[in-house]
């Protein structure tokens, strides 16, 4: 005979494990059911509760038992279902009476992988602690020293190239009639554009759903088009749509291409149709937030949209391998890959790499610096952010980006060559808020232009993630903003035009805090690449990394 | 007040004296010039001695012909020769400096009040910060002319004049005063403002007459002038010309309002209207993203929903999840372990209704043995599982089997004509002619010995089941009309009859043949199947004050344990090679009554002699008696070649057919089990062989049994009662999977999306209107019966 089964509370966790507990308030709760329907994670659920009272009023032990049955609203304690903090329940509830609360003594990863799958989510490093590019403090202000600027009054010239910039001996120009010239026979002039020194990075349609990418894109073409601010975007790995690589605003977009060449095939059908440029290539060879791993699109996020962008089956996952599949070496991926790019748009358009933060950048850079086709490199520290990726890649593997593009920049300083090829940084910029500052305090340390991920997703769209694993759930495509989904149930959530509409406001703000820091600092109404004098650190060792002054 | 070396300062110098009363002030003596802080001192020391006209012949002096306090009087001084910066710097009301030439940069810086005129052209910085008095230029100014210039509320607004034009970054933060720039002869005609005028403006007005090139638009706006403005500009224009001698242009400066313009400040309230946008995005994406990149957005191609925007809460096909009314979906514990499926959660549903009868003769559709079976001798699993248990107590459901020993046999179908033969009048035999009866079969039932029921008839102790229970229910059997052929043992042969007589042939002969171990001495021992038979049928063993060792401590062994205590045997033990096999009723009782259970234990040898048993491991037992425990099998030498057989047992499908449609075998004979799974065989397999019979496709609907989480066991009382009473008894049902009717759900849900709607035929059903619901899943998560599930909405 079978024992009848019973419920097993030896392997059930406690709410003490969980990252986030719900702190629900039965007084205030109308049990309208709001935040059970939209749990993304089903993580709270009604139950049914006992509530007994024992009392006695009478002078006299005289108990009187009442008993009341109660509904509620519980957390459940099934790790497939942990509550991941986003907070989505305290956002619909109309009486303040339920929202999560981050237990710091959760025991969440050694849990989490439970069926023996390590542990995989979205979002970014969780670290919260302060990072080095806010522990940057511009100090050199001047005041009587040099010509003191005024942020308001003056125009600063807040661009960027993103190029290889010749140097002047190598310029094809010539003096003919005595008039300067550009030569014609046989020059390659390697192709530039001014940019805005903050662009946003690699994103791909697929990763974000359909409003998310939009209205970034449409931001991002407002910004050119209304505000004249030449802030660019790439595409990320996964095509786009032929009603945008065949428009005007082509221009405005760098198209990357990553190991899974998704997406490709449709650019190439497009390229006769193209009206313009893009602005440039770039080639995915690493992401800061998971350095050597690759990507993975999920097969219940290839619907029809992103099957038919990326030229692919429906219901397949996409994956992108860690490392692009016909390349063996260095030399040749970067020599191959970029002539490659460059061919395509008849070597008008700059092609650059994308790596990950790491000890080795600076011998990508060196070979890049031989190469007179690359454009730029393009470095991503730990701290960038990523649809879905394992915890340990995110958590524990890459480099932080200060250090990484230093190295790289004071490289190009001892070949002289500091002007030549743009260093773009990313990887945590603006972690805290402090978009500008990072940026600021990057570009003085020798990037030419920082690229943003995880910063405009939470400021144009709310993403709710954090370094305290709130949220991070783009990998399950049940995102509860509609940001990385591809359930229009969820992405409808999203306004494209108040994507749009917020990616203008912080552009624009953003542009009055780098004149706000750069102005103070007088000397030059340029943008100041490189410019480390005017950085400190309050921490010696950080500061003799940085080759930076250290200042307390 | 006078300097401290005032006396020093009073040696003779060129101070003299002209007739019209002017005091001249030479700043070159002797080729020395004479340093600002000293022309300072000897322009204060004059105005002190009651100077009111002076003359001064300057040098490059800071600060001339300022902070000549108030006197009531005016104070007239002119200036000749090149002048340093900050001419008439923090002047002050009353004073008058007429500068015949050019000046240097900052002339009237804080003006307080002078009258301040240059014949010539004014440098960078005229007029900074200037709160009160006047400048006029002849010619032009530099840059930033006018910044700063605010307006003291005690007193008028400065003017500033510019005959000709004013230089790049005029009137940066100016936040008072007047400026006007009349445009005569401009050094640029195309632009009299220079570059970015007004940057950071608050305040004030600009009139200007002439092109410009663009002005701060973020702080300033462009006017025509108003009729006020007009005749203000008109009436203070005549002072201007007259004190630059340029009264001639007069007409041509005044012929029309048309030539000139103004700019004024934004109002903090003006500012705050604005839009914080130059055009809005949804403007922006209707005019300018979609015109290029097409209708409907670059992903209109590939959507094919509403581009409108979801609230977070949503109903209809919006939601992520939706209730159903699961009612009946999966099995309660009780009939899902219960080999029978009988339905006791309906039972107690009856019974709370008040239909006593008809829930006690519910039991007979599904067993016709139920006061023996579930109400004696069954180890009641529906008890096991029942949920109740992991609260209190689980239900009684073996008292309730009992009380069906009263019921009358339900009335059997119309006759279908149909014949079926069963083999075998045990319990599987029994339940399946009883099914088969019901549903209008003709049965013939084929029993080798003289009596039906089978091992329970025949090995299961008398004390254990009550003779007359049995044999109550065994004449109910017969109410249905089936036709017994006892003490009709079946060969090769009859069988062969038989499966040519009938339409199906139903093998149910049970395990009658003991299984023995060989051991030297094992001849000498007893089958436990011949011992129970011959204890049931009154056949003495003699075992008074002898020992009794039984060897396989089963449950079969525990009832020959048993049987033989009561015999008076003086010591019973049962012996296994592994931990027993009994439980319940049979093991309990055999212990009860002294019975010794030893283990492992394997037998080496039964000497009947020394009435001794050996083991293995060199232990011995005295053994008057030795019964071997270990199991029968069936005896199936009369079936044909077409039903095979797998080990000695039938091989059946999951529904009781053999590998011959025609035959099906059920209980013991297929395998070993308890009497009601041989019950609950009987039932299923009667379902399929009816199915057979009239021809339509049948299979068995297996359900799932309800989780016990899905029971909110919340809403009940633990409970308070002994004894058995069946209204009471009912009430503890939890009604696992099944709707009780409790209406938890409708008064549930906030949005009133749940409604019960009854049927004619007396049925029900909870139904949930999706325009109303969110898919919050309350009514899965409240109903105390576990039947709402929540399901994905797709």
């Amino acid at each position: 005979m079978e024992p009848a089964a019973r419920l097993d509370h030896n392997h059930q966790l406690s709410l003490g494990e969980f990252p986030y507990i719900i702190r629900w308030r039965e007084d205030r709760c109308k049990r309208c059911g709001g935040c059970t329907a939209v749990c993304p994670v089903k993580a709270i659920e009604p139950a049914v509760k006992v509530v007994r009272t024992v009392s006695t009023e009478a002078p006299i032990p005289t108990p009187a038992v009442t008993k009341k049955i109660v509904h509620v609203v519980e957390q459940v304690t099934d790790i497939d279902r942990y509550c991941t903090g986003c907070g989505t329940c305290m956002l619909v509830c109309p009486n303040e009476a339920i929202e999560p609360e981050y237990n710091p003594h959760n025991k969440l990863l050694h849990f989490k992988n439970k069926g023996g799958d390590a542990y995989k989510r979205g979002g970014r490093r969780n670290d919260p602690s302060i990072s080095t590019l806010d522990r940057l403090k511009f100090t050199r202000i001047s005041m009587l020293t040099d010509p003191a600027l005024d942020a308001g009054r003056h125009e600063f010239r807040i661009r960027t190239f993103l190029g290889r910039n010749l140097p002047p001996d190598s310029l094809p120009l010539e003096t003919r009639d005595g008039r300067l010239v550009v030569k014609k026979d046989g020059v390659f002039v390697p192709p530039v554009r001014e940019i805005y020194p903050i662009m946003i990075g690699s994103m791909s349609i697929g990763a974000l759903s359909p409003p998310m990418w939009e209205g970034l894109a449409m931001g991002v073409t407002y910004l050119n088009e209304v505000e004249n601010m030449p802030v660019v975007m790439c595409s990320g790995e996964g095509g786009m749509p032929p009603g945008l690589l065949k428009s005007r605003f082509l221009k405005y977009f760098i198209l990357q291409i990553a190991s899974g060449y998704f997406g490709w095939d449709e650019i190439i059908h497009a390229l006769p149709h193209m009206v313009e440029d893009p602005c440039a290539i770039e080639i995915k060879y690493g992401q800061g937030a998971k350095p050597g791993d690759g990507g993975l699109l999920m097969s219940y996020k290839v619907l029809s949209l992103i099957a038919s962008i990326r030229g692919v089956p429906m219901y397949v996952d996409l994956a992108s391998p860690p490392t692009h599949q016909t390349k063996y070496s260095i030399e040749e991926a970067v020599a191959k890959m970029i002539q490659s790019m460059s061919m395509a748009w008849g070597f008008r358009v700059p092609v650059y790499p994308k790596i990950s933060g790491s000890k080795t950048a600076t011998s990508v850079l060196n070979n890049l610096a031989r190469n007179p086709y690359a454009a730029a490199l393009s470095i991503d520290g730990e701290d960038g952010g990523t649809g879905a990726a394992y915890n340990v890649s995110m958590d524990k593997m890459g480099h932080p980006i200060a250090s990484n593009v230093r190295d790289c920049y004071l490289d190009l300083v001892r070949q002289g060559k500091q002007n030549e090829l743009p260093l773009i940084a990313s990887g945590g910029v603006g972690k805290k808020g402090n978009l500008a500052s990072n940026a600021a305090a990057l570009i003085m340390l020798g990037a030419s232009a920082v690229s943003i991920g995880k910063y405009i997703m939470q400021a144009a769209a709310d993403c709710l993630g954090d370094e305290y694993n709130r949220c991070n759930l783009c990998n399950t495509g049940r995102c509860p903003r509609g940001i990385t989904t591809q359930d229009p149930r969820l992405y409808r959530r999203l306004d494209p035009d108040k994507v749009a509409e917020r990616v203008v406001d912080v552009f624009k703000s953003a542009d009055i805090e780098l004149r706000k820091t750069f102005a103070p600092m007088g000397r030059s109404t340029e943008l100041p690449i490189g410019m480390s004098d005017g950085l400190s650190i309050n921490d010696k060792s950080m500061a003799e990394r940085l080759n930076i002054d250290y200042a307390c | 007040m006078p300097a401290k070396d005032d006396k020093k300062l009073k040696v003779p110098d060129k101070k003299t004296k002209s007739k019209d009363n002017t005091l001249t002030i030479h700043v070159n003596i002797n080729s020395s010039r004479v340093s600002s802080r000293i022309l300072e001192e000897r322009i204060q020391q004059a105005v002190e001695n009651g100077a009111r006209n002076l003359h001064v012949i300057a040098d490059g002096q800071h600060g001339i012909g300022g902070r000549i306090w108030p006197r009531n009087e005016a104070v007239r001084i002119s200036v000749e020769g090149p002048v340093g910066q900050r001419l008439g710097s923090m002047a002050m009301f009353g004073t008058e400096i007429v500068v015949d030439g050019s000046v240097s940069d900052d002339v009237g810086w804080i003006n307080c009040g002078a009258r301040i005129t240059v014949l010539g052209d004014v440098t960078n910085g005229a007029h900074n910060a200037a709160a009160e008095g006047f400048l006029y230029v002849q010619g032009g100014g530099g840059a930033r002319c006018d910044t700063m210039t605010k307006q003291n509320p005690r007193f008028d607004p400065p003017q500033s004049w510019y005959f000709r034009d004013v230089g790049d970054s005029f009137a940066e933060f100016k936040a008072g005063g007047i400026a006007v720039v009349c445009g005569v002869n401009p050094r640029n005609p195309e632009n009299i403002l220079g570059y970015r005028p007004c940057v950071g403006m608050v305040g004030g007005a600009i009139y200007f007459r002439g092109k410009i090139k663009g002005y701060s638009e973020i702080n300033v706006k462009q006017l025509d002038l108003t009729p006020q403005d007009w005749e203000w500009l008109t009436v203070n224009m005549k002072p201007f010309l007259e004190a630059v001698g340029r009264n001639s242009f007069y007409d041509e400066l005044t012929r029309s309002a048309d030539e000139w313009k103004k700019l004024i400040a934004y109002t903090p309230a003006e500012k705050k209207t604005w839009k914080k946008l130059k055009m809005l995005t949804s403007d922006f994406s209707r005019e300018i993203w979609e015109a290029e990149v097409g209708k409907g957005g670059i992903f209109a191609q590939y959507i094919n929903h509403d581009r409108t925007i979801l609230p977070y809460i949503t109903i209809g096909v919006e939601r992520r999840n939706k209730p159903v009314w699961n009612n009946e979906k999966y099995l309660p514990p009780c009939v899902y372990n219960c080999p029978t499926h009988i339905p006791t959660h309906k039972r107690a549903s009856l019974i709370r209704q008040g239909k006593m009868k008809e829930a006690l003769s519910l039991v007979l559709r599904y067993s016709p043995l139920p006061a023996t079976v579930c109400g004696q001798i069954c180890p009641n699993l529906c008890m096991h599982g029942c949920t109740r248990g992991l609260l209190d107590r689980p239900l009684n459901i073996k008292e309730l089997g009992g009380m069906a020993l009263k019921l009358p046999a339900p009335k059997p179908a119309q006759k279908t004509g149909r014949k079926v033969a069963v083999i075998g009048g045990g319990p599987a035999g029994l339940s399946v002619a009883w099914q088969l009866g019901l549903k209008g079969h003709g049965v013939d039932l084929y029993e080798a010995e003289n009596r039906l029921g089978g091992k329970i008839e025949l090995c299961i102790p008398r004390e254990r089941l009550p003779h007359k229970i049995l044999v109550k229910e065994i004449s109910r059997f017969k109410e249905v009309g089936i036709t017994a052929h006892l003490g009709k043992r079946i060969n090769q042969k009859a069988f062969e009859k038989i499966y040519k007589g009938h339409d199906i042939v139903i093998v149910a002969c049970g395990a009658h043949q003991p299984r023995r171990l060989t051991f030297p001495g094992s001849g000498d021992t007893i089958a436990a199947i011949d011992f129970l038979k011959g204890i049931n049928s009154g056949k003495d063993f003699n075992l008074k004050g002898r020992n009794v060792v039984v060897i396989g401590a089963g449950n079969a062994g525990m009832d020959v344990a048993s049987e033989a205590m009561n015999c008076g045997a003086a010591s019973v033990t049962a012996v296994d090679i592994q931990k027993p096999a009994a439980f319940g009723i049979e093991m309990e009782m055999a212990k009860g009554k002294g019975v010794d259970i030893s283990w492992p234990r394997f037998t080496e040898k039964y000497d009947k002699k020394a009435k001794k048993i050996y083991f293995k491991d060199g232990a011995s037992l005295a053994a008057d008696l030795v019964v071997m425990s270990v199991g029968e099998v069936p005896v199936l030498d009369f079936l044909p070649l077409s039903v095979h057989t797998e080990k000695g047992w039938i091989e059946v499908s999951e529904f009781g057919q053999t590998l011959d449609v025609k035959v099906f075998a059920i209980g013991d004979a297929t395998s070993a089990g308890l009497v009601t799974h041989a019950i609950g065989q009987g039932r299923v397999a009667a379902d399929v062989i009816h199915a057979q019979l009239m021809q339509y496709d049948y299979m068995p609907e297996v359900k799932q049994v309800v989780p016990y989480e899905k029971i909110r066991m919340e809403y009940y009382d633990l409970c308070s009662f002994e004894g058995f009473e069946p209204k009471k008894e009912a009430e503890l049902c939890m009604s696992c999977a099944t709707c009780r009717d409790c209406h938890m759900c409708e008064a549930a849900c906030y949005h009133g999306a749940i409604k019960r709607v009854g049927h004619k035929d007396g049925s029900y059903e909870y139904i949930v209107d999706d325009d109303k619901c969110i898919g919050c899943g309350f009514c899965a998560g409240v109903c105390p019966c576990g039947v709402w599930e929540m399901v994905e909405n797709i």
